[in-house]
């Protein structure tokens, strides 16, 4: 459950990124910036870090790539669910706004598609939990008669 | 400022320029071309910079600037982002945090109806470090005020002369309040970002108390935007472009705000030729010509009331008749230091 709230989050950091560089045209570590505003610790503190860092002249996809991996260790995540994020961050740059959203857009979908798997999973774990609970009161039920 | 010129840098390039900034606080602009050497302007003059970022006359011994540190510097100064900076890129120029300006020029990529897209292959860049000038104002202000009234005033100077600087100066001055006139709300609509500098929308340099400013926003967009919701007492633009921008000065005039401009041009005769509206406007009660005078910014002269208007229509309308424009300013403020050089303003006596 943890784990599906943390990539949540995650897609919710991608579709206010996409929304401050395609309403407000915001460069990535300004738009850090804005949604270090938006979120709960320990996101914020870590995008925070990045608008900072790189505004100091770090390149924006090493410290981002840096904080937001450290960030993610603190949560419920699986090692390719970090990587499947911070992937949608690998090769920017790009001059052509509309390629810069389809980028980040193309993470969005493997992440919508990882927490559909994930929440399919779980809807079938749930499922056979009802099963497995309603099987054992049965026996229960022979047994005490 | 050198910290906000080092951020221009990446930071394995930091060192280096911290060195070439300690070095050098009269820096004005710095000039890097793909494979040439790295070209800086200070006030003493022109000189390019060793391995270690030390000035030197030899070129010979200067550091050339790679392509990779070129794209490195300039993806840099668009934050990773250069979609970002896609319109700015279109009109050649970024205005970074601090309020300097880097210039680019590449290869231009022209949209089908001939218009500029983008520039690729950007193979040269002009860092314009912003300097903000205290008190250059102050001797002009008498002929800017007249009866305790601001007049609507012009400034005309070819490139490099200071009617940016002048202008940000007098923006600042008026809305502070001087001795001549109380504090008036100024509206500045700072299309290349060079008046306020402004980075994520607030401004870098000094514009005065009573100031707003609306920043990347075109001239005549801009003045009707702010005069519906900022109702200002006074309209600050730079660098008038055409007739167009003097039509919407003459609607900002007429809504009563009072106006304060800048044009390039050598002189008033030359602005006259480029803008014919401006005579029949009559717009202007003050116009300030800046020039040159061995490599030093000066005033040149400084028309007020009925002969910077005089002077617009006479170039216009005949010009024959008006062989030599009568400047109102005296011979001891003509031609005196605008003071880039110093820190101390000379103009001489602008009271006549």
């Amino acid at each position: 459950m943890g784990r599906l709230l943390a990539l949540r989050t995650l897609e919710s950091i991608l579709e206010m990124l996409m929304s401050e560089i395609r309403y407000g045209k915001a460069t990535l570590p300004e738009s850090c910036g804005q949604l270090a505003q938006r979120l709960p610790e320990p996101y914020s503190r870590c995008l925070r870090e990045v608008q900072l860092e790189a505004g100091k002249g770090a390149s924006f996809q090493e410290v981002f790539c840096l904080q937001m991996e450290a960030c993610m260790r603190e949560l419920p995540l699986k090692r390719e669910d970090r990587e499947l994020f911070l992937q949608s961050f690998q090769g920017q740059g790009f001059r052509d706004g509309a390629m810069q959203l389809k980028r980040l857009e193309q993470g969005l979908s493997q992440l919508a598609g990882r927490i559909g798997l994930l929440e399919q999973e779980q809807r079938e774990k749930c499922r056979i939990a009802v099963g497995l609970g309603a099987m054992s009161g049965l026996l229960l039920l022979i047994i005490l008669i | 400022m050198q910290e906000s010129l080092l951020q221009l840098f990446p930071r394995d390039r930091q060192p280096f320029w911290s060195h070439v900034f300690r070095s050098g606080e009269s820096i004005r602009e710095i000039r890097l071309r793909i494979d040439r050497p790295v070209l800086v302007q200070r006030a003493e003059g022109e000189c390019f910079l060793d391995e270690q970022g030390n000035f030197t006359n030899d070129a010979g011994c200067a550091h050339r600037t790679g392509q990779r540190e070129l794209e490195e510097i300039l993806m840099h100064i668009c934050h990773d982002s250069p979609y970002a900076f896609e319109d700015e890129l279109r009109q050649g120029f970024i205005t970074v945090p601090g309020g300097h300006r880097v210039g680019v020029a590449g290869q231009a990529v022209l949209e089908e109806d001939g218009k500029l897209r983008t520039i690729k292959y950007i193979h040269y860049i002009n860092i314009r470090i912003a300097h903000q000038v205290f008190g250059v104002a102050e001797p002009l202000l008498p002929r800017v005020y007249r009866d305790g009234q601001l007049q609507n005033t012009l400034i005309v100077s070819p490139p490099g002369c200071g009617k940016t600087t002048l202008l940000r100066e007098l923006v600042r001055r008026i809305s502070d309040g001087n001795a001549y006139g109380e504090g008036l709300s100024v509206g500045v609509v700072d299309e290349r970002s060079e008046l306020a500098g402004s980075y994520l929308g607030r401004p870098q340099n000094d514009l005065g108390s009573r100031t707003d400013v609306l920043d990347a926003c075109p001239k005549i967009l801009g003045m009707m935007l702010l005069l519906r919701s900022m109702s200002p007492r006074v309209i600050a633009v730079d660098e008038l472009g055409d007739d167009r921008d003097v039509a919407a000065l003459r609607a900002a005039a007429a809504c009563g705000s009072r106006i304060l401009a800048t044009v390039h041009g050598t002189d008033i005769g030359d602005v006259a030729d480029r803008f014919p509206k401006l005579g029949e406007a009559a717009l202007f009660a003050c116009v300030i010509v800046l020039g040159k005078q061995g490599g030093q910014p000066v005033v040149k002269q400084v028309y007020g009331g009925e002969e910077a208007a005089c002077a617009f229509s006479g170039w216009n309308h005949d010009r024959e008749r008006m062989p030599g424009l009568r400047p109102v300013v005296s011979g001891a403020v003509r031609g005196k230091a605008f003071g880039f050089a110093h820190s101390g303003v000379d103009f001489g006596n602008a009271h006549e």
